[in-house]
């Protein structure tokens, strides 16, 4: 063996400890910094989704209070019982501002279907909402009720029951004080739907202009939407917080004027 | 002066280490920076590692804490949900309802002087199936609400009375294509009670000799979830008003019979 040969053996020598030391040593070493790295990552993202999130509920607090009172106002479109007297209320209220008489008002009936008839039910004013259950999210309570007016009153009779909700860029809810703005939705009353109108001329047929002054009947098949039971009008959330809320979360959600209590001083 | 090297002529052997060593020297040497580089770089990969392993165990607790504070105001965040999953049911059920006040008041603009109506049966029919069906439907992803009214439904007027004669009849249908949002007028009967028609049935004060008919007048469907999030999304002033609407109906309105549609 020359010389040369022993130099090319001893680097060849070299070379393969340096790689053995590479292979064995380093390289694992880095390869977990690699997936470390991964890891890192990942959990920087979690870390980014978890302050979103956190961000997310500290705007949900922040904006409770109008949220509150949001749901609350919905509440008077679509109640959580059926509030019956309520509803009969505000017809007849409507019909007096329009000058209609407010002849009938019967509860059931087909919540879908053009007919006018009435299968009349027994009237509970605040009992748990027992009609025509759907699976929807809202409660179906279909009635049928019967004005006597001209037919211009009755028709802006129609218009004023709509005005009991409607959307805000909807026009005037027609002579109603206690408009709420709900999110979008102008709250006067209950929500009601109007199926079908049933409009007969009491008395035989008169021309169109005879018609504006002529006693007519209508007979209106509307439906009015109850809360599920399950829910509740606020899911058991007070003003202060909602159900589930940590004492200090609902006490920094609280409002912030702050309302002395209420002393009574007795004069001896 | 000459210089003269003292060593032995054998032991001449180039005087390097390496030559003298047959190159274990430089083995030594290689193996010895070799291993020099191989422990920097795994200390450097050894210490970026566990920079690393406890940037990644800090973001961790970090986020744990963050989540934990997120999990405080869960409820919080539960009724913003409950309250926008109820205000748009709302929304949709008030935005997807029939406009009975404004038709009527279109039904009243447009119907002839001499015509004279005995009943009037306004219906929202069944959903077409135009998309899919919602009616009875519980909630979806979307948020339908299950409506008395579905989208989808088509609203009809069906209209009985007597006309003064025959061609009164036609205007009648004419004119009632005229009222915003109707898709078809359709005559289902127009009959003299001289000539045995139903006149009795639809109103005993008509004349003998005037025409009764039957009348139905279809809306256009209930408007969809999707059309009505958009009509809501848009502002109030692109709503057609029904003024509006008559008076461009009226401009299109020719005496002839013809309407331009």
């Amino acid at each position: 063996m020359t010389g040369r040969d022993r130099m090319v053996v001893m680097g060849l020598i070299l070379l393969a400890v340096i790689a053995g030391g590479w292979l064995l040593v380093v390289s694992p070493e880095r390869k977990q910094a690699a997936q470390q790295e991964a890891q890192v990552a990942s959990a920087r993202a979690q870390l980014q989704g978890a302050q979103a999130q956190a961000a997310s509920a500290r705007t949900a607090e922040t904006s409770y209070e109008s949220a509150y009172t949001s749901v609350v106002n919905l509440g008077k479109a679509v109640p959580p019982l059926q509030e019956v007297p309520s509803l009969v209320y505000e017809l007849d209220q409507a019909s007096h501002q329009g000058d209609v008489d407010f002849n009938s008002f019967s509860s059931g009936g087909s919540s879908s279907s053009s007919s006018s008839s009435s299968s009349s039910g027994p009237l509970s004013s605040s009992a748990a909402p027992a009609a025509s259950a759907t699976p929807a999210a809202f409660t179906q309570m279909p009635f049928t009720f019967v004005f006597k007016g001209s037919f211009f009153k009755l028709a802006r009779l129609l218009g004023k029951i709509d005005g009991f909700a409607q959307t805000a860029s909807g026009g005037s809810a027609g002579g109603h004080k206690a408009s709420v703005d709900a999110g979008g939705v102008r709250v006067n009353g209950r929500l009601v739907t109007i199926q079908g109108v049933d409009i007969t001329l009491e008395g035989g047929g008169h021309t169109a202009g005879q018609a504006k002054s002529a006693e007519l009947t209508a007979t209106i098949t509307a439906t009015a939407y109850v809360l599920p039971a399950s829910e509740g009008l606020t899911a058991g959330a007070t003003p202060a917080g909602p159900a589930g809320a940590s004492a200090s979360a609902a006490t920094s959600a609280a409002p912030s004027s702050p309302t002395s209590p209420a002393v009574i001083q007795g004069a001896p | 002066m000459r210089a003269v090297n003292l060593i032995p002529e054998e032991q001449r052997g180039g005087g390097a280490i390496g030559s003298r060593s047959g190159g274990a020297a430089f083995l030594v040497l290689g193996l010895l920076a070799g291993v020099a580089l191989l422990s920097l770089l795994y200390g450097l990969s050894h210490h970026k590692l566990e920079s690393q392993r406890a940037e990644a165990e800090s973001l961790t607790q970090q986020a744990q804490q963050v989540q934990a504070q997120a999990a405080t105001l869960a409820p919080y965040v539960s009724f913003m949900a409950m309250r926008e999953q109820r205000m748009q049911a709302v929304a949709q059920l008030v935005a997807s309802r029939f406009d009975w006040s404004s038709s009527m008041g279109e039904l009243s603009r447009v119907l002839p002087s001499n015509v004279a109506l005995t009943s009037i049966q306004g219906a929202v029919g069944a959903a077409v199936s135009t998309s899919k069906t919602l009616a009875g439907s519980a909630p979806d992803a979307a948020g339908t609400v299950a409506s008395s009214t579905p989208p989808g439904a088509m609203p009809t007027i069906t209209l009985s009375g007597c006309a003064a004669s025959q061609s009164v009849v036609a205007q009648t249908l004419v004119r009632l294509r005229l009222i915003s949002g109707v898709s078809a007028v359709t005559l289902q009967s127009s009959t003299t009670s001289g000539s045995g028609g139903a006149g009795g049935s639809s109103g005993g004060s008509c004349p003998s000799t005037d025409p009764v008919f039957s009348v139905q007048v279809s809306f256009n469907p209930l408007p969809t979830p999707s059309a009505v999030s958009a009509a809501a999304a848009s502002s109030a002033s692109s709503a057609p008003d029904s003024t509006a609407g008559s008076a461009t109906a009226s401009a299109a309105y020719t005496p002839a019979g013809g309407v331009a549609r």
